[in-house]
């Protein structure tokens, strides 16, 4: 990952739907800076379901719960959505939303989330986790491990098996996914069925070829991402000291994780952090399902969901998930 | 992120959106994108169902709005907002109109997108159909389940509706009734109805396709005849076979056709309006320059052309012409 050790060939070109949605919409950087963070939180570049959509026509109920944050910190909130009507304990998803770490709240992008859940009749518990840069390392990941200790803690109030909890997150969500799971696993926390990890941002070196390839082009390429590490570490970014909890890529131990899922494009920064993330896995005897989406860029599936690369991402998710939960 | 669809349908669709459905579907050909994809493209910027069918080529792909192909059985339905991919096919988009213009957009460039794949990745015209096939559909000596399960590969329902085209050159060929009919060679179209009618379907429309004409001055008329809507001229084309003598009146047409260059053009605005003013308006001429051509044209015919049984006279002659030059 360190490095540049061959030279850096062109960028993959996009899928053909994506290029041309890509070319549609004409109107999303690829590069962020700091200073735009207020105007992109403000322009709610990240839509927001009301509870109506979240509901699905009754298929769900929700809740929107205060409870404790990491020790010392403030309340933290899951929105909690279950299936109505259901007769026993219920899988959970527990969702933690992207955004570079830097946007989004505990609604943005969960109906995706809840579309999976309601094949499986699982319930979704999404944290409001706190942003940087006002909260760097490690509020956001301490917020949402809390989040789900007090979800499996709480699982028979709330209907939930607290054995079939499985995190799920897309892009820093998937991040700070990864980092939950390594939480869970050093505290001798809730146990996870699996991780669905989502073109996870995992590495704040932002050194990798996939990044250089990409410089300027589809979604959240090399400098947005230097702008999210940067938010979240501070000067610390990409130095010696950073914890493998906030860079899941830091990690040198990934034994002993639940079963992960890892998804990515092949056009886009993340690729190369992604497939070697996987590979650790592997190579410490753990059990990781890959896709790598030829012509991918960052999130292509929420941006062109028709797409037929979109459509087979997706059904790649229900089948991993199917065989998790059955 | 919020999505394609939901970013198209919040633009104002005089502005913005129907330059974006343009840049959408550059883009995909730039990328030599394949069919379904291009089908998709217009379900998903139209908000409906959308479907390509191209029997000759035996391409049939449907797509839902939400991006899954799901290739329908049933046929396309008359009232959609539809346009014709040269030269068989047609693309649908299944929402009766009429269209917005969003919608027109998006069946242009659809289409345009898909003649492009279709070239690619079918070959250019002539389309590899099958002309065993296409003649035993239409061939009333060969056995029914022979003829269905013609129609099963091509792509065409039992019940239809489906008719036989026949085109200049001698070319046969069949497609669903509601698809649009290409108008670029000369074309009779047979009437519409089951597998089981075709025969008959393309004796008329053979009949049909000696009443087309050009459209040009010295062969005016329509390039497209619908053997529906001939009536009893249809009875007048047994009339007329290669070695038989064309009538006085015929004879004096091609004399007073060789006197002027406008002359065709003219008797066939007058044949096919229902007044001399309307007649001038479609020649683009003052009335009194018309009155002046009549009067020619009347000398040189032997006949005058300004009452209902002149007019008929005269539409009667014109027909004769082109079954001489289109003989069976």
């Amino acid at each position: 990952m360190v490095g540049m050790t061959v030279p850096v060939g062109p960028p993959p070109p996009f899928d053909p739907e994506l290029a041309a949605a890509l070319a549609t919409i004409g109107e999303l950087p690829s590069s962020l800076t700091l200073d735009m963070i207020p105007a992109l939180r403000e322009n709610g570049i990240m839509p927001t379901p009301t509870d109506d959509e979240l509901r699905r026509g009754g298929e769900y109920e929700i809740e929107e719960r205060a409870v404790p944050g990491p020790s010392g910190d403030p309340d933290i909130s899951l929105l909690i959505c279950r299936p109505t009507g259901a007769t026993g304990p219920v899988p959970a998803l527990y969702a933690i939303h992207g955004g570079g770490m830097i946007l989004g709240d505990n609604r943005s992008g969960l109906l995706g989330a809840l579309e999976i859940a309601a094949e499986f009749g699982a319930a979704v518990v999404s944290v409001e986790y706190r942003l940087a840069p006002e909260h760097p390392h490690p509020a956001p990941v301490e917020d949402c491990y809390a989040g789900l200790v007090w979800t499996a803690k709480n699982a028979a109030e709330l209907g939930i098996d607290p054995d079939r909890i499985i995190v799920a997150g897309g892009s820093a969500g998937g991040g700070l996914a990864a980092g939950v799971a390594l939480l869970a696993r050093d505290r001798g926390g809730p146990a996870l069925l699996g991780q669905l990890l989502l073109c996870p941002m995992l590495d704040d070196r932002n050194e990798s070829q996939s990044g250089y390839q990409m410089v300027g082009l589809g979604l959240w390429d090399r400098s947005a991402n230097e702008t999210g590490w940067t938010a979240l570490l501070g000067d610390a970014r990409g130095g010696p000291d950073v914890s493998p909890y906030a860079a899941p890529a830091r990690s040198t131990d990934l034994s002993g994780l639940p079963p992960a899922f890892i998804d990515v494009g092949s056009a886009e920064t993340f690729r190369d952090e992604d497939v070697d993330y996987a590979t650790r896995i592997w190579q410490a005897g753990g059990v990781a399902e890959l896709h790598v989406w030829p012509g991918g860029f960052h999130g292509f599936d929420a941006l062109a969901p028709q797409a037929a690369i979109s459509r087979d991402a997706g059904d790649a998710r229900l089948r991993w998930l199917r065989r998790l939960l059955r | 992120m919020k999505e394609l669809a939901g970013r198209l349908a919040a633009l104002d669709p005089d502005a913005g959106a129907a330059l974006r459905v343009i840049t959408y579907f550059d883009s995909l050909v730039e990328a030599h994108a394949g069919l379904e994809a291009i089908v998709r493209g217009a379900a998903v910027l139209a908000g409906c169902p959308a479907r390509l069918v191209d029997p000759e080529r035996r391409v049939r792909v449907r797509v839902t709005p939400d991006g899954q192909r799901d290739d329908a059985v049933e046929p396309p339905d008359g009232a959609w907002l539809s346009t014709p991919v040269i030269p068989h096919g047609a693309l649908w988009l299944e929402r009766a109109g009429p269209a917005g213009p969003v919608d027109a957009m998006v069946l242009e460039r659809a289409a345009a997108a898909a003649r492009d794949a279709l070239d690619r990745t079918r070959g250019r015209a002539p389309a590899p159909r099958d002309p065993a096939l296409v003649e035993l559909l239409c061939d009333p000596a060969a056995p029914e389940p022979a003829r269905l399960a013609a129609a099963h590969k091509l792509g065409l329902p039992a019940g239809g509706p489906v008719h036989a085209l026949a085109v200049e050159g001698g070319l046969a060929s069949v497609q669903l009734a509601v698809t649009p009919v290409a108008g670029g060679r000369r074309t009779g179209v047979g009437p519409a109805g089951a597998v089981a009618d075709l025969p008959r379907s393309w004796a008329a429309a053979r009949t049909a396709l000696r009443f087309t004409a050009e459209g040009t001055a010295q062969d005016p008329g329509p390039r497209v005849v619908y053997a529906d809507e001939l009536g009893g001229l249809a009875a007048l084309a047994t009339a007329v076979g290669p070695g038989t003598p064309p009538v006085p009146d015929v004879l004096a047409l091609e004399r007073a056709a060789s006197a002027a260059p406008w002359m065709l053009a003219t008797l066939h605005a007058v044949a096919t309006t229902p007044s001399l003013r309307t007649a001038a308006g479609t020649l683009t001429l003052h009335h009194s320059t018309l009155q002046d051509r009549l009067a020619h044209a009347e000398r040189l015919l032997g006949w005058g052309l300004r009452d209902a049984p002149g007019k008929l006279r005269l539409q009667l002659a014109l027909a004769l012409r082109r079954l001489h030059r289109n003989p069976a």
